[in-house]
């Protein structure tokens, strides 16, 4: 709809200028973000943008960079490419960011990916999926897996280490479940598992009663579920209601503690793949989960990681290479080497990440460890 | 078996689709407005009937509090929004509730956070078996509920004073308002009844998903209207009907035509399909 674009953008305009106003204090090295905080990425953009604010008040807390203060500068982008665009823009040419750290969804982080690229500016994507954006250029680096890679993950842990060889996929129609469901296909076969069926849905859905019923009459062992949390909870809450005992394995979209109190009681013993290990022995990952849950008062979630690891990343890297000149820090960001919340953080020639993938289990009401996926070949990103 | 699971989600779906449907016909059939902000209504409806059972225990005391609430919260749209601009051409009544329904959204996200909200302790969790079909009892619930306000609208719209006036000026404005039918208190009901059972549907929705988004709204602000639009815009019986056809076409075609459609582009791929045969909608106007 039109006029809600127009609307919308109106509001925003007024918002950008109230964000240029106040983010004029010198002697900073600012990092641009865009990220979605109206609209219907806000949820997932809050989360995000939670963790980066706790990695800068981290890094300030110890001194800063290079003597400097960090500061973000954050424009909101509706997770809309229409916007991302000229935040990209302004952020490069008027804020004079150093780095720009993406806390939105894949067509709002793919387009501005273009301007960063053309500026020779880095741009680090925290949670966005589509592979095309770090094939935009050497600039364009990525702190979280691609779907693919993921995907690959699970079919590890369902072939493999949970020993369910009949599955039905239930596959978010968007770029974010079709991913992951084509690395779970590409890996199917080596764990030995029968894919029975596949069903699609849209990202609006709440309501799965057909697809259940279908489910049933399939009568698989493990159920393959694409989606985010506001999707997921209602689809695992329903299938349990409909008698499906199937073990349900989710990704990184269900990692939050909202999926738990929207399925209730049915969200016990859903396994998923993610970054965030709530069990992690490393003193990054515990720092972060107890400082955020301090500071925000809510649980923590791997969306917050994943926003809280890239901008770890991007000022490691200011550090590394003692200047704010883009291209020393893009060259000191490609060699990475750096301990993160989401796990130990270095890139391949692309700029995609190479990591760990963490299995989690709902217990209690919360996420807990249950496996670590540390197989490098399976894990592989793609390099070009 | 499948298909008589899928006949009933499908009605389960259809019911709900037709308690917001409802209020939008009313609304277009008296003023002759798309009232798009009827959405957002509903989205409140859910809010409120989630909020009220969390704070008090009891599902039907936070349906019966939303429903009133909502009802108010229509007529004050009527009052605020509408009112004002009835002379202007019907394009700036359209703009002015899309405008209101972002605005909504936008509000409810401030106050009640991105995130969503969920049911402390859901009710009627538990399920009933006949024949291997699985039936929450929050589905009976969303079935009785639907059954039993469609029907009371029929009653009082047949057999009360002010319900054949709201039927009457409905019909025909002028005529009615020459017979001394107060065509501003009808406008009032109109907007409570339509909002209250908008409020409903939402709370059952709230119910069935274990969650209330700000963004609950957007599917059926533009669903509705092609509903309405199948049913023959202001027809009652009509809306009701579609709204069923379009619930159990969903439900059959996310499991048969899944791969290539939507199951949200069914609606309009039938609506294109009945238009193309009949332009008038499934049901004339009567």
């Amino acid at each position: 709809m039109n006029f809600r674009t127009a609307i919308r953008g109106l509001l925003f305009g007024t918002l950008m200028a109230a964000v240029a106003i106040t983010a004029t204090a010198a002697e900073t090295i600012k990092i641009g973000v865009n990220v979605p905080l109206t609209g219907f990425a806000a949820s997932d953009g809050t989360s995000a943008l939670n963790g980066a604010k706790l990695a800068v008040k981290q890094l300030n807390d110890a001194g800063g960079i290079n003597g400097k203060k960090l500061e973000l500068v954050i424009y909101d982008d509706q997770a809309s490419p229409k916007q991302s665009v000229p935040i990209a823009t302004k952020l490069i040419e008027k804020d004079k960011v150093v780095v720009g750290v993406s806390c939105s969804y894949s067509g709002a982080t793919r387009a501005a990916a273009g301007i960063y690229q053309e500026a020779k500016t880095p741009y680090i994507s925290a949670y966005a999926i589509h592979p095309d954006i770090t094939r935009t250029g050497n600039y364009v680096f990525r702190t979280s897996f691609v779907g693919e890679v993921q995907g690959r993950a699970g079919a590890k842990l369902a072939g493999e280490i949970l020993n369910k060889k009949r599955a039905v996929l239930i596959t978010l129609n968007n770029d974010f479940g079709k991913s992951l469901v084509a690395g779970f296909k590409e890996k199917a076969n080596k764990y030995g598992i029968t894919i029975l069926n596949e069903y699609p849905y849209s990202i609006k859905d709440r309501q799965f009663g057909p697809i259940i019923a279908r489910v049933k009459a399939d009568n698989p062992d493990v159920i393959y579920a694409t989606g985010y949390f506001f999707t997921a909870g209602p689809l695992v809450s329903q299938l349990r209601a409909a008698g499906v005992k199937a073990t349900i394995i989710g990704q990184e979209g269900f990692d939050t503690q909202t999926f738990i109190k929207i399925a209730g009681p049915a969200s016990e013993g859903v396994i998923i793949t993610t970054s965030l290990d709530r069990g992690s022995k490393s003193a990054e990952t515990k720092h972060f989960i107890e400082q955020y849950e301090q500071m925000f008062n809510h649980k923590t979630d791997m969306v917050a990681a994943s926003g809280h690891t890239a901008i770890k990343v991007a000022a490691a890297a200011i550090q590394a290479a003692g200047s704010t000149d883009r291209a020393a820090v893009r060259d000191a960001i490609a060699k990475t080497d750096l301990v993160a919340a989401t796990g130990t953080i270095s890139f391949n020639s692309l700029g995609e990440v190479i990591k760990d993938v963490q299995v989690q289990i709902v217990k209690n009401g919360e996420f807990r460890h249950y496996a670590v996926i540390s197989d490098a070949a399976l894990l592989a990103p793609p390099a070009q | 078996m499948l298909f008589f699971d899928l006949l009933v989600q499908g009605l389960i779906q259809g019911g709900i689709y037709s308690l917001i449907a409802i209020g939008l016909t009313l609304v277009y059939g008296l003023l002759r407005i798309l009232h798009v902000s009827h959405a957002g209504l509903y989205t409140l409806g859910g809010y409120i009937a989630l909020l009220v059972t969390n704070l008090t225990g009891s599902f039907t005391l936070g349906m019966i509090v939303s429903m009133v609430g909502v009802g108010l919260a229509g007529m004050v749209i009527y009052r605020l929004i509408y009112q004002p601009i009835l002379n202007k051409p019907p394009f700036v009544a359209l703009i002015a509730s899309i405008g209101m329904f972002i605005a909504m959204e936008e509000i409810y996200r401030i106050i009640f956070g991105p995130y969503g909200i969920t049911f402390v302790d859901p009710p009627l969790q538990g399920t009933f078996t006949v024949a291997n079909i699985y039936l929450r009892h929050s589905e009976i619930a969303a079935i009785v509920l639907a059954v039993s306000l469609i029907t009371a609208l029929s009653l009082f719209t047949r057999y009360t004073r002010i319900g054949i006036a709201w039927r009457a000026t409905v019909t025909d404005p002028e005529m009615a308002q020459s017979f001394g039918v107060d065509v501003i208190k009808v406008r009032y009901l109109n907007f409570f009844i339509g909002s209250a059972m908008a409020a409903g549907a939402g709370g059952m929705v709230a119910l069935l998903n274990n969650l209330v988004e700000p963004t609950m709204g957007s599917v059926p602000s533009y669903k509705a209207l092609a509903i309405i639009v199948l049913g023959g815009l202001g027809n009652v019986k009509g809306t009701v009907i579609a709204a069923l056809i379009i619930g159990i076409s969903e439900a059959f075609g996310t499991i048969y035509l899944g791969d290539f459609l939507d199951r949200d582009s069914i609606a309009f791929a039938l609506l294109i399909l009945v238009l193309m045969f009949k332009p008038t909608g499934l049901f004339v106007r009567g």
